[in-house]
């Protein structure tokens, strides 16, 4: 009885908040959906399954498979990550968002999964000079926008660097990349240690922005005048000897380091800019910390976390410990602190010496 | 007796019903005379005033009690882009926004009311709010469009395009409101583009003036860039808005724009009804190391070196703090706020000499700060009371190229941070002397900062603590973990007599509050519990 009574309070609650829903804006779906004028090969366009795609899909999906992101997945290459059982439940019965289409079946369903598993018909106009891979120029045009929207503030809209972020057409993670093995780990889990946020796209669209960053660095690779970025032979201004002169005097670098220690071959494991920056500045350097307890017991490791309040260590045995700083006394050891105490006291001309010393330690 | 308590709850739930309609309807609507003194159950602009100071006179959260401060509610947005806007409080509602996206939360439960998405192409780099007039909001998109929605359902009242996205624009900022004036502007220097505020009729969306920050493009000599887009101030004894403009472009190969390239790197003055200059100061003159001066123009009515002035204070992201007479757009103090390398001096206008050795060059230049630079576009605070400007700093270093290849559009270059770290600085504002300085950890924070009259100052870590600091020592009183840092500048308003502190983390946006008593502990309080 109690229940029924709530029933009855609640039901004009729930109109109220229907009617409110009913008031808030329609997700801008049919306006950005506005179908795009290109037009399709006469062989596929005349098809039964590109006519059912075109009637039930390409509202959402977009004209030529390629989607409208990030609301809406590309469908191209669908084939590659579902199987058709799959792709044909999910039409039926829809998902997420995605609305169900009961009706679509038998030589419908068919003819449509079989146009969803042809290739992209505006792959034959692809980026000149593109790798011949399984991605096509349409899935790079929805990573385009994807990349735009997410990625072009910091690694610039042509993917060849912007504010903070790296030319991607050098970048080692690209180059070694096979149909984003390599570049949806690092988009997936960022790079904290580079302020690179992760980002949690979808498979499609990440195989969108992939074969976009692909197609864009087979374009820089076919176009070498007018890249922007450093190459190593930019780095050859300065002087060997002044720079070993740095080494051993003023720069203080002999204090830690030495030619035939730590740095012998230092040349051969990097070079250019990278061995540039380590040289400035080794990031991910690791510090030492002694953590004295209450009860005077001491621990030794490396530094894992310090802030105003916690202070972690990871033992000799890889474990980590932590505590309240309030509770403990620590004392941090931090070589790679001399580095930037470095940084106030650098002329340009030293810096230039000191590579040019550094690139003969091969 | 049960059933009649329960018909009298009915009763009551059904007049509330009736009743919630027409007051809601009456709600929302802003004054725009409220504007030139917010109430303090209200932020109603992106800066909560007109001064950009983001200084509150509430005091009920106090350096004693603060410890007590707990978590009121959280709201969850439940997507991927990080909140870097600041709300605004209207009416018991908040208005925030991510790129595409605005939601009105109820400011004392956190829940949602309603919630607008329009999918858009563009860059989506960060959104930093919304402007209200009367019962309108005004929100700017990744495609360059300023949409007016209602705002008691987010229905589209207006929707004009005022910058071309297939050029390289993009929009971020929350407009101004002054007056009838909806003032917009734009980014963009990926491209060699002009930067320009626009003022629009807030009922008809209308263009009633622009004012372009450089010559049109392809100008001989002349620089283009100077992008607007970050939110000014006002004064309206003066009538005049003050505003921050972007680097020059291209961005690090000055050679095509020979000379000081105004009106870019720039504080402007300019009448808000007909958009003219009054004047402008330039505080990099042929920037080419991407330092916007976009950083809030903090309006101070005070006393500098025994003279009662009009000023204007602004950290810029080069690395100074300037403190300029805002009557004329002269300079009163020029001085760094952290490690500078690339100038020689400051000249007779109190501008810093950009060093022609330390441009960009095809063998790297060593440069401090970083092209973040030594504050970005997350708000400073001055209390009045210490007469402190304090603002999250960030020394760094970094690396700066431009070789031939390079050319002469857009980013014309390359540059690469090496290290940096944020801290908090009390700058004393007749000096420029840093006061007390505060560590925030390794890379940097983010956040921004809020001083309220109490001797709070509210600001966030490296690391993804909320923290509150006393603002006449600079330590610290409280904090709380959010899980990221704090990309936004907090707010606080007092709704029902209770005090609550606003602040995000990722997609989440967090109230503090000192703890109220719940009807229960009230229970077990009368019982002696």
């Amino acid at each position: 009885m109690k229940r029924l009574r709530d029933v009855a309070i609640l039901t004009p609650l729930i109109a109220c908040l229907a009617f409110y829903l009913a008031q808030a804006p329609i997700q801008a779906a049919s306006k950005a959906a506005t179908p795009t004028q290109t037009a399709q090969p006469a062989s596929t366009q005349d098809s039964p399954g590109s006519k059912s795609y075109s009637t039930n899909c390409a509202i959402c999906h977009g004209d030529n498979r390629e989607g409208i992101l990030p609301a809406f997945p590309p469908l191209l290459g669908i084939q590659h990550h579902l199987t058709d059982p799959q792709i044909s439940e999910i039409i039926q019965k829809g998902k997420d968002r995605m609305p169900g289409f009961p009706d679509i079946k038998g030589d419908e369903m068919s003819s449509l999964l079989h146009y969803l598993a042809s290739a992209d018909p505006s792959a034959a106009t692809a980026v000149p000079g593109a790798k011949s891979t399984s991605q096509s120029s349409g899935l790079a045009d929805a990573g385009g926008a994807l990349f735009l929207q997410n990625c072009a503030f910091c690694h610039g809209r042509d993917t060849m660097g912007g504010e903070s972020g790296p030319d991607l057409t050098r970048s080692k993670v690209v180059l070694a990349d096979v149909n984003g093995d390599q570049i949806s780990q690092v988009v997936h889990e960022g790079r904290p240690e580079k302020k690179m946020p992760a980002f949690n796209f979808s498979a499609p669209e990440m195989q969108s922005l992939v074969a976009f960053i692909h197609a864009r660095a087979a374009l820089a690779a076919s176009n070498p005048g007018g890249r922007r970025g450093v190459d190593v032979s930019d780095l050859q201004t300065g002087n060997a000897e002044a720079g070993k002169q740095y080494f051993t005097g003023a720069g203080g670098c002999s204090q830690c380091h030495s030619p035939t220690g730590d740095l012998a071959g230092v040349a051969k494991r990097f070079e250019g800019l990278e061995l540039e920056q380590r040289m400035l500045y080794p990031r991910g350097a690791r510090s030492k910390v002694t953590v004295t307890l209450p009860s005077g017991q001491q621990m030794n490791g490396t530094l894992a976390y310090l802030d105003e309040f916690v202070v972690a260590l990871r033992d000799a045995k890889g474990t980590y410990h932590s505590w309240q700083i309030a509770n403990v006394k620590y004392n941090v050891n931090s070589p790679v602190e001399a580095h930037v105490n470095q940084f106030s006291k650098y002329t340009d001309a030293d810096i230039h010496n000191l590579m040019a010393y550094l690139q003969t330690l091969r | 007796m049960k059933l009649r308590k329960d018909a009298s709850a009915l009763a009551i739930m059904a007049i509330l019903f009736l009743a919630a309609g027409p007051i809601h309807l009456a709600a929302q609507n802003l004054d725009p005379a409220n504007l030139l003194k917010p109430p303090a159950d209200s932020w109603p602009l992106y800066h909560g005033d007109y001064s950009g100071k983001r200084h509150s006179s509430l005091s009920q959260i106090t350096p004693q009690n603060v410890a007590n401060l707990s978590l009121a509610w959280a709201f969850q947005t439940n997507q991927g882009a990080q909140i870097k806007s600041s709300p605004l409080l209207v009416d018991g509602v908040l208005f925030f926004t991510v790129p595409d996206n605005i939601w009105a939360v109820d400011a004392r439960s956190g829940h949602q009311i309603w919630h607008y998405n329009r999918p858009s192409k563009g860059e989506h780099i960060g959104h930093r709010g919304v402007a209200m007039y009367k019962g309108w909001l005004y929100f700017t998109t990744p495609d360059c469009h300023l949409i007016s929605l209602n705002a008691k359902d987010g229905s589209v009242h207006w929707d004009k395009q005022f910058a071309d996205p297939n050029q390289g624009y993009w929009s971020t900022m929350a407009p101004l409101v002054v007056g009838n004036h909806i003032i917009a502007g734009v980014s963009g220097d990926f491209d060699n583009l002009v930067g320009y505020l626009r003022s629009f009729d807030p009922e008809t969306g209308e263009t009633q003036w622009q004012w372009n920050s450089t010559p049109p493009a392809g100008t001989p000599n002349a620089t283009t860039g100077g992008m607007t887009w970050m939110t000014g101030t006002y004064d309206p004894e003066l009538n005049l808005i003050y505003w921050g403009t972007g680097n020059p472009t291209p961005v690090l190969n000055g050679q095509t724009r020979p000379g000081d390239d105004p009106y870019t790197c720039s504080i402007v003055a300019i009448n808000p009804d007909t958009g003219k200059l009054a004047w402008g100061f330039q505080v990099s003159p042929h920037d080419t190391h991407d330092w916007d001066a976009v950083e809030t123009p903090v309006l101070v009515d005070a006393d500098f070196h025994g003279k009662p002035r009009k000023m204007l204070m602004q950290s810029s992201r080069n690395g100074f703090f300037f403190v300029l007479d805002r009557v004329t757009g002269q300079s009163l103090l020029t001085v760094p706020y952290g490690p500078v390398n690339w100038n020689l001096g400051i000249d007779k206008q109190g501008r810093p000499i950009p060093d022609p050795a330390k441009e960009p060059a095809p063998d790297g230049r060593f440069i401090a700060p970083d092209e973040g630079g030594m504050t970005n576009y997350r708000a400073p605070s001055f209390d009045p009371k210490t007469g402190l400007f304090i603002v999250d700093a960030h020394p760094s270093y970094s690396i700066y190229f431009a070789k031939p290849a390079d050319g002469t559009y857009g980013w014309a270059g390359a540059d690469y941070g090496l290290w940096g770290k944020g801290v908090i600085e009390a700058i004393d504002y007749q000096t420029g002397k840093i006061r007390w300085s505060h560590e925030l950890g390794p890379g940097g924070s983010g956040a921004g900062v809020l001083t309220t009259d109490s001797g709070l100052t509210i600001t966030g870590d490296a690391f993804g603590s909320v923290l509150a600091l006393n603002t006449s020592d600079g330590k610290t009183l409280w904090h709380a973990g959010m899980g990221d840092p704090m990309q936004s500048s907090p707010i606080t308003y007092q709704l029902d007599g209770r005090q609550y502190i606003l602040t995000s983390s990722g997609g989440v946006l967090f109230a503090w509050a000192l703890p109220q008593p719940t009807p229960a502990s009230l229970h077990s309080q009368a019982r002696g519990n």
